[in-house]
């Protein structure tokens, strides 16, 4: 037996360099590209008060997209982020138009309420089993009908003072858009400086694997659940505040830009990959810049679901393309086993 | 050399219905490596589950530099400086080298990770196994031989005193062995106790100073390397059964070909395959679990893909190429796990034995002719004398011997020329063995090209008119139906079957 063949080592074509970078970059080029092309087309887009009206409209996005990540990270899905900020801020501003209550103590409320949905959807997926997708599905359409009913689907406006608080601004900036940008950077540190952040992507690569190496896989993937209520809970609390009422419309849809956004901003729905800075920030900016672009430009209003929906696409086949593609290890060393005598 | 530094005494560990360890004593010496070898089941694994805390033993005790300690956690046996570097890697890819040895403990300074303290550990660790890379590189980017180096770094964490590794060469090639020797002789100048387990005869003897042989729960053996050759540990491994020469059934040999594959090749898993059925013949693929035996036939048929071979049916006396998805149409397959890949388990016999023939039994308007289905499943249920209640009884309620005939019944349906069969007997009782065996050998004699996957040796033995030996995906020769046991059991480890002599080195 002379079975000593030298198997050919993989070596990266320019085809597959390219094509490893677009998949890599390929949202940032679609990033300049689009501010140019406004730039260019719409004299009024790049003006500081636009880009500052931009970070307002994207606030509540990105605290909610940043709670979304965490469980995104782990390989799963929230999908009821939508109907937990439409219910939450609609519990809070009953409490506060109907009741009377205090604003604080009604942030608190309203807080604790997202953090026991949290404990729900973490209950249902870490203790029960059920896939995230059925069981947040369930918490979405469950807990939009509770909204529904007690708003008794009518818009019911905030008081006054507390309507206000929308249009507060630091120098020029609007408060909640510091508010967002300081949730995300906290969330992002929590990612990427704390075991709890790093057990999140270890569960993300497999969760036999995380749990054969002793993490508590269960208690994290329920504190990832908990993080997103909470977070899509004051992304709620942002978005009345700045429509000055509470809404039947206010998270409809939400959940699934959310996702869009987390899948734009390179956060792999396969678990394990994905950062919020610059990660989710890009997603959530991608998708707003385009919105308010196209706004400028005077497009047909329905003309941004289409591109939205291309673009989700485009984003949701590169991430199954990355998932796909082998990783060429750096040191290749192989050759075939042979045999000693 | 006095005392050893790690002793196991009188070891017995009992599962239900079994012993799997009965009684074993083993010693380990400091700045030593200890080859731990054994056949499948012989127990090796169930006692180094114990040493590491996997297992608790029922009976005995464990000694380590003279004192007795009790390990009933791995967190016990990383305390008691054991480590174990498991056959399956445990790697998280898309994150860096010190995060996958840390993620169990990260240190951390006010909550934070602490990356400079975890960065300077793995470091040291990894200069101890003589690696390049940069602690903060992605694992994912890493070869498998890489991979395994940052497993025995992060054993290598806790600073052990003990270290088993299991079957660490499996999925390596044979650059990054030498280099993992090299790490294991350094960890032996360190004074670090080394336990090997392997399957592998040929390469303790580059790396082992000792072996312990064990076989059957049992302990068969043990001594310095330098004082053994190959065939004094497969006598150990295989005991004196040698004498039983089995009554083979002698088929009447044909010279027409019924399958042919050439240079098969499946990457990283097989290599230049070549295999020649002729009809009427069994065939015994023989090699060592995970020496590529199933894949072989999951190739052939398709079940896998392949980057390179051909595969040659008679189709009507002339060979034809066929696609390798093509090649089921002609090649009946009954798999050890006839519980995932044969059967449908809630389904009734009836339908299981029809259901790769629902074609052939269509009627004029295309739906299933249900009279021929059940007078067909009747026919083979008696001829192949399952035992069951009735046709309509779910599959799921029969024994594991009536499951496999079912199984076999499905393709005795479809009647192709050639079969492979995969541990058909595998958790079968002795009654159900024999039948199985018995239509093994029908088949043959009624004209059927059998290749025959087993790791019971009595079942190859009784049935094989000749042999292909595989190792590590290779096919690397091929040995006559009479072949004796310790040839076959020196085959399988790699010893080229032509050399009557030992091989030594």
């Amino acid at each position: 037996m002379t079975a000593q063949t030298q198997t050919t080592v993989p070596t990266d074509s320019n085809w597959i360099r390219l094509r490893n970078f677009i998949l890599q970059h390929g949202f940032n080029i679609v990033l300049i590209f689009v501010l140019l092309f406004y730039s260019l087309s719409a004299p009024r887009f790049l003006t500081s008060a636009n880009l500052i009206s931009l970070l307002h409209a994207a606030a509540p996005m990105m605290i909610i997209a940043a709670g979304l990540a965490l469980v995104v990270m782990t390989g799963k899905l929230d999908i009821s982020v939508g109907s937990v900020a439409f219910l939450t801020s609609s519990i809070g501003t009953i409490l506060m138009v109907r009741n009377g209550f205090d604003p604080l103590l009604t942030l608190v409320i309203v807080l604790v309420i997202g953090l026991l949905i949290g404990m729900l959807n973490g209950f249902l997926v870490v203790v029960l089993k059920i896939s995230p997708l059925i069981a947040t599905l369930g918490t979405m359409i469950s807990l939009r009908g509770v909204g529904l009913e007690l708003t008794r689907s009518t818009t019911i406006s905030l008081p006054e003072d507390i309507r206000r608080l929308g249009n507060l601004t630091v120098g020029s900036v609007f408060v909640d858009s510091l508010i967002a940008l300081a949730v995300l950077v906290i969330i992002h540190i929590v990612v990427t400086r704390t075991p709890f952040g790093r057990w999140l992507i270890a569960i993300g690569n497999g969760e036999e694997t995380a749990a054969r190496l002793g993490i508590r896989t269960r208690q994290v993937t329920y504190l990832s659940f908990i993080l997103s209520s909470l977070l899509a809970t004051l992304g709620g609390i942002v978005t009345v505040i700045q429509v000055g009422a509470a809404s039947p419309s206010i998270g409809s849809g939400l959940e699934f830009t959310a996702v869009s956004v987390i899948v734009i901003g390179g956060i792999s729905l396969f678990g394990g990959e994905g950062s919020i800075l610059p990660g989710a920030l890009r997603g959530v900016l991608i998708l707003e810049i385009i919105r308010n672009g196209l706004n400028h430009l005077g497009a047909d209003p329905y003309a941004y679901r289409f591109v939205n929906g291309a673009i989700i696409f485009i984003a949701m086949y590169a991430d199954s393309l990355r998932a796909r593609l082998p990783v060429t290890p750096r040191t290749s060393e192989s050759s075939k086993p042979s045999k000693s005598t | 050399m006095a005392t050893p530094y790690l002793e196991m005494r009188g070891i017995v560990k009992r599962f239900p219905g079994v012993q799997a360890v009965k009684g074993v004593d083993l010693q380990a010496y400091a700045g030593e490596a200890l080859a731990l070898i054994g056949a499948n089941g012989a127990g090796k694994s169930t006692l180094m589950n114990i040493l590491g805390g996997v297992l608790r033993p029922d009976e005995g005790e464990i000694q380590i530099a003279g004192k007795r300690v009790e390990i009933h956690s791995p967190l016990q046996a990383t305390a008691n400086g054991i480590a174990f570097v498991h056959q399956e890697m445990a790697m998280l890819p898309t994150m860096t080298i010190m995060e996958n040895i840390h993620v169990s403990s990260f240190p951390t300074r006010g909550g934070l990770i602490d990356r400079q303290s975890m960065e300077r550990s793995t470091q040291a660790v990894l200069d101890r196994v003589g690696c390049q890379f940069a602690p903060n590189t992605r694992v994912q980017y890493l070869s498998t031989g890489d991979r395994q180096m940052v497993e025995i770094a992060r054993a290598l964490l806790s600073k052990p005193s003990i270290i088993i590794f299991d079957e660490p060469t499996s999925s390596l090639t044979s650059r990054e062995k030498a280099r993992l020797f090299d790490v294991i002789r350094s960890l032996k100048a360190d004074g670090v106790t080394i336990i090997y387990i392997t399957h592998f005869l040929d390469e303790i003897f580059d790396i082992c100073d000792r072996a312990t042989v064990m076989r059957g729960g049992e302990h068969a053996g043990s001594g310095l390397l330098k004082d053994l050759t190959i065939p004094a540990l497969v006598h150990w491994m295989i005991g004196d059964l040698d004498m039983t020469q089995h009554a083979k059934k002698e088929v009447s040999q044909s010279t027409e070909v019924v399958l042919k594959v050439r240079n098969l090749n499946r990457r990283g898993i097989l290599q230049d395959i070549n295999l020649t059925l002729h009809k009427g013949e069994v065939v015994g693929l023989w090699g060592l679990l995970g020496s590529g035996r199933t894949e072989v036939a999951r190739a052939i048929v398709g079940l896998d893909p392949i980057d390179a071979g051909q595969i040659e049916v008679n189709v009507g006396g002339s060979l034809r190429l066929v696609k390798a998805r093509e090649a089921h149409k002609w090649i009946g397959m009954v798999t050890e796990d006839r519980r995932n890949e044969g059967l449908l388990l809630p389904m009734s016999v009836k339908q299981n034995m029809s259901l790769a023939n629902l074609r052939g039994l269509l009627t004029r308007w295309k739906l299933v002719d249900t009279r021929r289905e059940t007078a067909l499943a009747q026919q083979f249920v008696e001829r192949l004398n399952i035992v069951i209640s009735r046709l309509g009884q779910p599959v799921q309620t029969l024994s594991g011997g009536n499951q496999q005939k079912v199984v076999v019944g499905r393709w005795l349906e479809l009647n192709p020329p050639i079969f492979f069969m995969d541990e058909p007997t595998r958790g079968l009782d002795v009654g159900a063995k024999a039948d199985i065996r018995d239509i093994i050998f029908e088949l043959a004699e009624s004209g059927a090209a059998i290749l025959l996957i087993s790791s019971e040796i009595e079942d190859i033995m009784a049935l094989a008119q000749r042999y292909v030996i595989m190792h590590r995906g290779q096919i690397i020769g091929e040995l006559p139906g009479s072949a004796t046991r310790s040839d076959l059991m020196a085959a399988a480890v790699g010893a080229v079957p032509t050399a009557e002599t030992g091989v030594t080195a």
